[in-house]
């Protein structure tokens, strides 16, 4: 062939190896943020010496965490605490998911919406509002209901005190709002051959609907999980006055004391990380197979008709969302206008003073400031890396995406507490980083990697719904790949970005557990701000900024929603 | 470059290309060149590595070995660690789910790599408005890309991959998501388009009547290597191997031994149970191998060959084998019936001339020139 003297000859392999060397610069990086501190952890629990003395490797750390009765106790706590919020949670979500998705239930989108909000509530001002109604002496609920029977039913610094806002904050809202659209998209003919076959209504949802969706709701289940061991604040503020500890308590406890013992609580957390491992992979192993189970898009799936059943379901459900969502906004609310944060008896108990002076504070419009900061950074930085990681993992043939994907569940292993504790070593062990501690920069770092999972997730299957094939189009009609990246993948990826910043924005203003070990004086946020303001035991400057982080939260919330992120791009 | 080689001029070719996904050989050492203004087909069952072969040569995968030349440059070389990326092959491609861009206008998909190509805007306005007109969207321009039905994005696929006028268009099994009605028209306009600009064709698809009907050249592949190239007629009627046999059409295959040969015809003894053992069928020798005799051999003929009458006609010839008829449907235009011929079940279609009955008695003539013979 003459032609073939003519041919042009273009470098294509370096190109090749220009791709993998970026990727291999990812993955290192995510790897010595996330993995790097993780293993600084785990050498830890060895090191038994006390700080400020040499180094000494024994195993006192573990038998601390395993022999002596407070840490064991810790860990007991920590999984009952864990157990029965999954077991009242989970049957609850199952039927409240069923009636939103389901059933002709009156303003289920309403409901649906509702309990969208309702997650993006901070744990943290959901609390301070059921002490107003629960506190043993004072509580609203407590004294209107002595009046009626002569004692004080409620006490919320107590185990079930504590199991009550779990359940109404993270593990409720989570699970409905992951099953209602997995119900929603679940083929309608599995239940009507069954309405065919002559079973009813209800026989249907449990022998059938709740079956189907099984590899669902347990996924739902681990995630919820996963998520529920990461709070910290919850514990800290209810099982404090009792001396009612779990282990993300215990090791916060443990750290802050005068001689802290890193390795009794480095220890605890191995524990932890080693029992959120199968859960992690097991969760992973099931969402992969989740797909011959439910039937997406043109699918369209008929609702059962609740009958005389529409008025009670309405209630049950219009009772829910009172107790997750308008409880905890209106009460956080009242409790800001109080002169004593949860004395409804006194005279003359309402004020602005709390507001001006929180406002007029100048520690306040500090921590204001560095929330904003923080939260904005962390955003934009969360949409850069995560969407580099889950473009990485969805769309090249790198050899490490693997790898890189289950890095990126990392995170939702360890409780953030731990994470925290992990990067502070990190920060504080490695020279060159050791300049960042006590900046902000540190707390986006741990912003990006606590956002992780969820954020790459969302992108990932953002990603997956796009389609290789439109991209391809684009490079076959002649555009470089940078060109296609702008034109085509950030067009289309648009709002899913948008909504993870929102997410991320949201999640950076309210994180406490990642942030409390990290936090100085000088780069206090609002969120670390409140628990101070606790622990000094001015709860109404608490309830004020727990009321600004709120509405930062449901802001966020509600334009999350705008830019079109469902919930079922979650899970 | 060299001379102009005129018609037979070669577009694109390939030369022993291999791709490994893993340890599998996807696509196994094939090599094929395409001449210019003709529609060549990839045809293949699902997995047989027909579809990689062409994304190798869209720049959407790379070569673990061979080379890959487009219009006498090559394109990629895992030897000489060459490598064009797709946006400088100029190459027009339609997806098997079109890749319409859902955030763009029916105009600005087609308009999209006339932009790249920097066409100042009146000339791109002009082309597409001709573009769309030839396959009939003239006047949804402004429509957005998703609010169209399947055969609509298709066209508009099409229109995207051929208004900048590719050296080769890559047809990904567009017709796959259409129904059967829209497929057979759209097979039609493809044809017609096709032949009015002249544009070379790369077309994968796993149906064998899209295959046989569009193309001019046709390279079956299985499990990554091609097994036959050549004209629709040609592998239909003398496939190389019993693989293309198979695939392509119907065929009837009964067992027998070799016997003495016979002037140009393979004499082969039948054995089928019962009454039929030990009759004789003449057949020409398929594949270019030796058959001893004696060997057991398979004969194979196109349902469509066997010559069907009446028992007791007067034509009472050699090469013929007595059926009953099982079941009989009338479909229309002909009547569709199972026909036993032993213990083989085949399918014939009989004329609606005259009235069959079901447990007729029917003579199976079959052709010696229609007869193949095969190792077994």
């Amino acid at each position: 062939m003459a032609g073939l003297t003519e041919a042009i000859e273009v470098p294509g392999a370096r190109r090749l190896e220009l791709q993998g060397v970026l990727c291999t610069l990812v993955l290192a990086l995510v790897a010595l943020v996330v993995v790097f501190p993780l293993v600084l952890v785990a050498l830890q629990s060895f090191q038994v010496a006390p700080p400020g003395q040499p180094v000494r490797y024994g195993l006192d750390g573990w038998r601390a965490a395993l022999g002596e009765p407070g840490l064991r106790t810790a860990l007991v706590n920590t999984f009952t605490v864990t157990f029965v919020r999954q077991l009242l949670s989970l049957p609850l979500a199952v039927l409240l998911a069923w009636l939103l998705a389901r059933t002709d239930l009156p303003g289920r989108h309403w409901f649906e919406f509702a309990f969208w909000a309702a997650f993006f509530l901070p744990p943290f001002t959901v609390t301070l509002s059921w002490i107003l109604l629960l506190d043993p002496e004072y509580g609203l609920l407590n004294t209107w209901l002595a009046g009626l029977v002569g004692v004080h039913p409620f006490n919320i610094y107590s185990f079930w005190g504590i199991v009550w806002v779990h359940v109404i904050t993270g593990s409720l809202t989570v699970k409905v709002i992951l099953l209602t659209p997995a119900f929603r998209n679940m083929n309608a003919s599995f239940e009507e051959a069954s309405r065919v076959a002559g079973a009813g209504g209800l026989r249907t949802a449990l022998r059938i609907t709740v079956p189907v969706m099984a590899p669902a709701i347990l996924s739902v289940l681990l995630l919820g999980t996963m998520v529920s061991l990461q709070t910290f604040e919850v514990e800290q503020v209810l099982g404090l006055p009792f001396r009612f500890f779990v282990f993300s308590t215990t090791i916060y406890d443990l750290l802050v004391t005068r001689v802290p013992r890193y390795d009794a609580a480095t220890a605890l957390a191995v524990l932890v990380l080693a029992a959120m491992l199968p859960l992690v992979l097991a969760q992973q192993w099931l969402t992969r197979g989740r797909r011959y189970t439910t039937i997406t898009g043109q699918f369209q799936s008929r609702v059962h008709r609740l009958g005389a059943w529409r008025l009670p379901a309405l209630g049950l459900a219009a009772a829910f969302v009172v107790i997750v969502l308008a409880v905890p906004v209106v009460f956080a609310l009242l409790g800001t206008f109080m002169k004593l944060f949860g004395f409804f008896q006194i005279a003359d108990r309402w004020t602005f003073a709390n507001w001006t002076n929180v406002l007029g504070d100048e520690t306040f419009l500090r921590s204001l400031h560095n929330t904003v900061v923080l939260a904005t950074s962390t955003a934009v930085a969360t949409i850069v890396v995560h969407s580099l990681i889950a473009y990485i993992v969805v769309r090249t043939r790198y050899a490490g995406r693997r790898f890189l994907d289950v890095i990126s569940w990392l995170p939702f292993t360890v409780p953030g507490i731990i994470l925290g504790l992990a990067l502070l070593w990190l920060f504080l062990g490695v020279g060159f980083l050791r300049p960042l501690y006590g900046t902000t920069a540190l707390l986006v770092i741990a912003g990006v990697i606590a956002g992780m999972p969820l954020g790459v997730q969302i992108i990932k299957s953002g990603l997956g719904q796009l389609g290789g094939e439109l991209e391809e189009a684009s490079r076959i009609a002649g555009a470089s790949w940078w060109t296609t990246y702008r034109r085509i993948v950030l067009r289309l990826m648009a709002p899913t970005l948008l909504a993870v910043g929102m997410i991320t924005f949201v999640g950076a203003a309210r994180n406490i557990g990642n942030f409390a070990l990290l936090t100085t004086s000088a780069n206090r946020p609002l969120s670390m701000l409140q628990l101070d303001y606790v622990a000094q035991r001015k709860l109404e400057e608490a309830v004020v900024v727990a009321c600004v982080i709120m509405f930062v939260s449901l802001g966020g919330a509600l334009l999350a929603r705008l830019l079109g992120l469902r919930s079922g791009s979650l899970g | 470059m060299g001379a102009e080689l005129g018609t037979t001029e070669t577009v694109l070719s390939l030369d022993r290309v291999t791709k490994l996904f893993g340890t599998t050989r996807a696509v196994d050492e094939v090599s094929l060149s395409i001449r210019r203004g003709e529609v060549f087909t990839l045809l293949g069952p699902s997995g047989c590595g027909k579809t990689t072969t062409l994304r190798l040569v869209a720049g959407l995968e790379h070569p673990d070995e061979g080379e890959i030349i487009l219009r006498d440059r090559v394109v990629a070389s895992a030897r000489r660690r060459l490598f064009l990326p797709p946006n400088r092959r100029n190459l027009g491609m339609v997806f098997q789910s079109y890749a319409v861009w859902p955030h763009m206008t029916v105009f600005e998909n087609v308009a999209y790599p006339l932009q790249l190509r920097r066409v100042s805007r009146a000339v791109i306005r002009d082309k597409v408005a001709r573009v769309l007109d030839l396959v009939g969207l003239g006047g949804l321009s402004e429509r957005p890309g998703t609010l169209l039905s399947g055969g609509q994005m298709q066209r508009l696929a099409l229109c995207r991959a051929l208004v900048y006028e590719p050296d080769l268009l890559l047809l990904d099994e567009p017709f796959s998501n259409l129904d059967a009605k829209l497929r057979e028209q759209m097979r039609g306009e493809v044809k017609l388009l096709q032949r009015r600009l002249g544009i070379t064709v790369l077309f994968v698809t796993h149906d064998q009547v899209e295959a046989l009907s569009l193309s001019d050249r046709i390279a079956v592949v299985h499990g990554g290597r091609i097994e036959q190239v050549g004209p629709p007629r040609c592998l239909y009627e003398k496939p190389a191997s019993a693989f293309v046999r198979d695939f392509l059409g119907q065929t009837v295959i009964l067992q027998g031994r070799v016997g003495p040969a016979s002037g140009e015809a393979l004499r082969v003894a039948v054995e089928l149970n019962g009454s039929m053992s030990g009759r004789i069928l003449s057949g020409r020798l398929a594949a270019s191998v030796a058959l001893e005799t004696g060997a057991v051999a398979h004969l194979s003929i196109r349902p469509e060959d066997i010559e069907v009458s009446p028992l007791g006609s007067p034509s009472q010839q050699a090469n013929q084998l007595p059926g009953i008829i099982d079941t009989l449907s009338f479909v229309g235009d002909r009547y569709e019936a199972r026909v036993s011929l032993g213990e083989h079940r085949v399918v014939l279609f009989l004329p609606r001339a005259r009235e069959w009955r079901e447990g007729e008695q029917l003579q199976l003539g079959f052709p010696p020139e229609m007869v193949s013979v095969w190792p077994a």
